[in-house]
């Protein structure tokens, strides 16, 4: 008899989605789906407004990730004024993009995944949290939370909030750097740097004892999709976008964000209300790509900085090509926040960024606008109309999550292929399903939007459970 | 809030979405503390939307900790004021749903620390609709949850 194996909800994500496994008579995996079951609606209840509003609107999506939102929407509406904001702000607005990133992969790594890779993925769930890893490594914990605290003191200290800050508007900043909030941040570095090394020394010890999971885990083929600079270093506020393939060849460079709102298409499934992205010449599904730490660290050949150039290239020696399991994701994550502490310090010790001139000013001077940066889970894209005098007549936002929804999907059906034989399961072999997810790091609160009309489907059911009636809305 | 992140001998630390009527009780008690002790060092108020793993480290930077919640399981209004014990290392916890038991076994596993006080004010909320204001008995408890939190601070800081 043919099963349906469902996870819900799935655990140490942020947002609510469930994972469908359907067993085929023999009791092998037939299909299985990511879900994502909530709606959040902001590109139409925003229309209206001013576009000046979108920044501050559209940081309220996410509570982990608001800055990447800030920027990409900020840079969307510069694009409407045709400004170019000062060398200054561009340098501010990195270093708080980095160090959302820094506190957004701690999150990931120490809060959400840790517990599996530390305590191992058949451990008891109610020893497998954040509580069962501060008593096996109280020191790993430690640096978790340490690095959390770089991130999140950084982000208040220049917008005065840790969660939802201001600061970033159209034009650039409203506020100059202060020294002393220099002078705080640099002296943070050193502590950051120490529990960096420590997650990465952690990390690589106990990476080797997964080999099922790294062979298991989304492991396969695909294009990659990433911020680039001119002198082919990792970025995550400004560049332009690199599309690769499987093999590592350019598929195309140079992306803008008004380029990516031509060539990148949104598909929509039944069973999910996230869309899944794709590049229109290659078509859906084949144009599919991941983003995020993986991919970023496949299309870069440098990281820009010295300590994480040495990362990456022992990240490079895991394959001869693109490196292909999601299970890296994690790698890649921890290379990143090296960066993201690298860049920050390199920034502050730059006088200039105390320069006063951080804001350029401008009306509306074109009626469509695109903005584009990374977040820490991977390329975001804001894309607005509006009409002359500023109101917002449309908003579409093309969300990393989105963007690795195909993988996702890919993901979790092999890991229940290879985890799932004749029907039989363990709570373990679930948990390593939801483990694929939790890899790519997803936003699923930042991910799901209305797409004109949402896809719906009602099912009546009676109580012996049998469906009497069924309408479907596409 | 301050962002002074030395440490204190008493923190107060509450959580609540100001968007959700009384589940803002929290939040406005603190910024209530804020304001009351603000010529005091010795005393830290943070506000937050809800408990995370990090605070654990300020809560061990501390000698005592007062938490401020709302609360769904007590009649509308009522105050409770009641010593929190830490989370057994069996106890099974969720990140998104850290609590006060939480944070005190963190704050014991992670940093070794064991506050000489702790304890929990909650207020019993009426509403937790989308709003910025509160029921009528959640109002009337202001005072008597405002005099509970001026003599656990007095006490805290006696000893």
């Amino acid at each position: 008899m043919s099963q349906t194996i469902t996870i819900d909800p799935v655990t140490r994500l942020e947002g609510h989605g469930k994972i469908t496994i359907h067993l085929n008579e023999a009791g092998d995996v037939e299909n299985a789906h990511f879900h994502v079951t909530q709606v959040r609606g902001f590109e139409r209840f925003s229309e209206g407004r001013p576009f000046y509003e979108m920044p501050s609107l559209m940081a309220r999506i996410c509570g982990i990730c608001p800055v990447s939102h800030l920027v990409a929407s900020a840079k969307a509406c510069e694009a409407i004024m045709a400004v170019r904001i000062p060398h200054t702000a561009a340098q501010l607005r990195r270093m708080l993009n980095l160090a959302q990133m820094v506190q957004s992969h701690a999150l990931s790594f120490f809060y959400l995944s840790s517990p599996d890779l530390l305590l191992g993925m058949e451990t008891d769930p109610v020893q497998r949290s954040i509580l069962g890893v501060a008593a096996a490594n109280p020191e790993l914990g430690r640096a978790g939370v340490g690095l959390r605290r770089f991130g999140q003191h950084i982000i208040e200290l220049l917008g005065n909030k840790r969660i939802h800050p201001g600061w970033v508007v159209p034009g650039g900043v409203t506020e100059p750097l202060a020294s002393a909030k220099r002078d705080e941040i640099l002296a943070m570095i050193p502590e950051a740097y120490r529990n960096l090394s420590l997650a990465l020394d952690a990390y690589k010890k106990i990476a080797s004892t997964f080999k099922d999971e790294i062979s298991a885990f989304a492991n396969f083929p695909t294009n990659y999709l990433g911020l680039v600079n001119d002198d082919e270093s990792i970025e995550f506020t400004d560049g332009a976008l690199r599309l690769i393939d499987a093999k590592g060849a350019t598929i195309e460079d140079g992306m803008t964000a008004t380029r990516f709102t031509e060539v990148i298409g949104e598909a929509v499934e039944p069973y999910s209300y996230t869309k899944f992205a794709y590049y229109k010449p290659l078509g859906y599904p084949e144009g599919s790509y991941r983003v995020g730490p993986l991919a970023r660290l496949n299309i870069v050949s440098k990281m820009g900085t010295p300590k994480a150039e040495v990362e990456l290239v022992e990240f490079k020696q895991l394959a001869k090509g693109p490196v292909e399991s999601s299970f890296y994701y994690h790698h890649a994550r921890l290379v990143e926040m090296l960066y993201g502490i690298e860049k920050i310090e390199e920034i502050l010790s730059d006088p200039k960024i105390l320069d006063p001139h951080v804001r350029a000013t401008a009306g509306v001077n074109r009626l469509e606008g695109a903005g584009q940066a990374e977040a820490p889970r991977g390329t975001l894209m804001h894309n607005y109309k509006v009409d002359e005098n500023g109101k917002m007549l449309w908003a579409n936002l093309v969300i990393a999550t989105g963007q690795n929804n195909n993988a996702m999907n890919r993901g979790v059906l092999q890991a229940a292929r290879h985890y799932v034989k004749d029907g039989k399961f363990t709570e373990g072999m679930l948990n390593r399903i939801e483990a694929v997810v939790r890899t790519f790091d997803p936003c699923l609160s930042c991910s799901s939007h209305a797409f004109g009309q949402m896809p719906l489907e009602v099912s009546l059911v009676d109580a012996g459970g049998a469906t009497i009636d069924r309408v479907v809305r596409s | 809030m301050k962002l002074d992140s030395s440490p204190a001998r008493c923190l107060i630390l509450a959580c609540g979405n100001t968007l959700r009527n009384d589940d803002g009780i929290g939040p406005n008690l603190a910024e209530w503390a804020e304001e009351r002790f603000e010529q005091d060092s010795n005393i830290r108020v943070i506000a937050r939307q809800q408990f995370t793993p990090d605070l654990a480290e300020e809560i061990a930077a501390a000698e005592s900790v007062l938490f401020i919640d709302s609360s769904v399981e007590l009649r509308p209004g009522r105050v409770d004021f009641f010593p929190v014990i830490p989370r057994t290392a069996n106890g099974g916890t969720a990140t998104h749903q850290f609590d006060a038991p939480d944070l005190l076994a963190l704050a014991r596993d992670l940093y070794d620390s064991r506050s000489a006080h702790a304890m929990l004010l909650t207020v019993g909320a009426g509403s937790m609709e989308l709003g910025e204001s509160f029921s009528d008995e959640v109002e009337a408890a202001l005072p008597r949850a405002r005099g509970v939190i001026e003599k656990a601070v007095f006490r805290f800081l006696e000893n």
